[in-house]
């Protein structure tokens, strides 16, 4: 396919793998952290991790933003699906992930009208051919999806949609990073930085991460070369005794992101004072909810939730898997009492969590290495 | 060398959001796609992929737009313009 073909040539993969052995020092370990869930699914579908030096680890990130939603927040989703009347829209993986006491999918099949959608502008559609059913939109992901919520909200209340909502749940990256950094259990070399949050917010927010915490990172892309090539970076800065952002998605990321983008943000949302993360718990200024200027289109403002917050399953280990203090195979329930068909946690829910792009790709590997 | 999108989701259909091959939101997945009309009024385009799988797109954040134009897409919202120069 035009423009994707020339970013998984396996003989410049070859080049770049040999290359890294040489800029890895035997006898020393580097530990990487790709942020983004996009990077990990990358990573396992093309089996990245075996083309690197036995001494280079990537550990993965809380870039799935199914994967870091806490139960409280699926148990008020399925609340407000309850609702008479309510139409409840969200995307795909959400209707998958366990509350304290079923999915999103269990309460449509218990008569929820609840209708899987690939955008907000999808949701607003169904809410202008239902002019008498409240809809409502279950908004969930970083920065790369909060400026299309802003927009259709934006949208919503030009074209005086009155019958449209919005349950916000979208996150930012940056304090769930600096959280990682603080966190005493946790030791990394550099950042494998995420490349579509980029577009949007740019690679300045990043800069902390070298000049506080002295740690590389480089913003790439999604692409099996995009991902060994920013492993190529991060190497070369080590040896280089360098330490700063590097932008190896140049060809889709400016510097300072989209200024339109962050506009339209800065209009609809603002940010909360905390919000819990699953297996990370309550981070400062973490989370998005609507300004005060969209406060009669916020769900959880017009209808109410209950907003109980429910513990993760004793059994379930995603805290230390979003964190990287585990892999997910060292898991307790891994593969046994969680799997994508039946997944305790949220890791194992979202192919783009860390368990399940494991559980898809990575484990026969394993089964072989461990044989 | 034009230097343009790459993306392991562009082989999925953009309407799609299958967990066993990757849901395009969650993901931090964006496609590239291309203009095929525009409707100026409300700030929307037709937009089609290589394949020629077409959905509309919010055109907002990568305003002016002209058909032809190629268009990095997240959750029906264009977040990027592909130039044949890298940008920054």
């Amino acid at each position: 396919m035009k423009y994707v073909d020339e970013f998984r040539d396996p003989a410049l993969g070859e080049v770049l793998a040999g290359e890294i052995l040489g800029l890895v020092e035997p006898g020393r370990h580097y530990k990487f952290m790709e942020v983004c869930g996009g990077h990990t699914h990358s990573i396992y579908k093309y089996g990245i991790d075996d083309l690197l030096p036995a001494n280079v680890e990537l550990v993965h990130g809380p870039g799935c933003p199914v994967c870091v939603i806490p139960m409280g927040r699926v148990d008020d989703g399925i609340s407000l699906a309850h609702q008479p009347d309510v139409i409840f829209t969200c995307f795909g993986d959400m209707l998958r992930v366990p509350g304290s006491a079923g999915t999103l999918l269990d309460a449509k099949a218990e008569g929820a009208d609840i209708r899987m959608v690939y955008s907000p502008l999808d949701a607003l559609r169904i809410a202008k051919a239902n002019p008498e059913r409240p809809v409502i939109f279950f908004a969930i992901g970083f920065e790369t999806t909060a400026p299309s919520t802003a927009l259709t909200l934006k949208r919503a209340k030009a074209e005086g949609v009155a019958n449209f909502f919005c349950m916000c749940n979208h996150v930012t990256i940056v304090p769930p990073l600096r959280a990682l950094l603080d966190s005493p259990d946790l030791r990394l070399d550099g950042f494998i930085g995420p490349g579509h949050v980029s577009t949007v917010v740019g690679v300045r927010p990043f800069e902390f991460i070298p000049t506080e915490y002295g740690k590389p990172i480089a913003v790439a892309g999604f692409e099996p070369l995009d991902v060994l090539h920013a492993i190529h970076m991060i190497l070369t800065q080590i040896k280089e005794g360098r330490c700063e952002v590097e932008n190896q998605y140049a060809r889709v990321v400016p510097y300072d992101g989209n200024p339109r983008a962050l506009q339209v943000m800065s209009e609809v949302f603002e940010l909360r004072p905390h919000f819990e993360w699953r297996g990370m718990g309550f981070i400062s200024q973490s989370g998005l909810k609507l300004s005060e200027a969209y406060a009669d289109m916020d769900a959880e403002i017009q209808y109410g939730v209950p907003g109980i917050r429910v513990a993760d399953p004793k059994a379930c280990q995603c805290g230390e898997v979003l964190k990287g203090v585990i892999k997910p195979w060292e898991c307790k329930v891994f593969g046994s009492g969680c799997t994508p068909e039946r997944p305790i946690g949220t890791c194992m829910v979202s192919s783009e969590g860390a368990c399940a792009a494991y559980y898809n790709y990575g484990r026969f590997a394993r089964e072989r290495e461990v044989v | 060398m034009t230097r343009l999108i790459a993306n392991a989701a562009s082989a999925l259909a953009p309407t799609t959001c299958d967990y066993t091959t990757g849901c395009i939101t969650c993901g931090d997945v964006a496609i590239p796609l291309t203009i095929l009309r525009l409707d100026d009024d409300r700030g929307l385009a037709l937009c089609a992929d290589d394949d020629g799988n077409s959905e509309t797109v919010e055109t907002d954040l990568v305003a002016p737009v002209a058909p032809g134009d190629r268009l990095l897409v997240h959750a029906g919202t264009a977040i990027a313009r592909l130039t044949e120069e890298a940008p920054g």
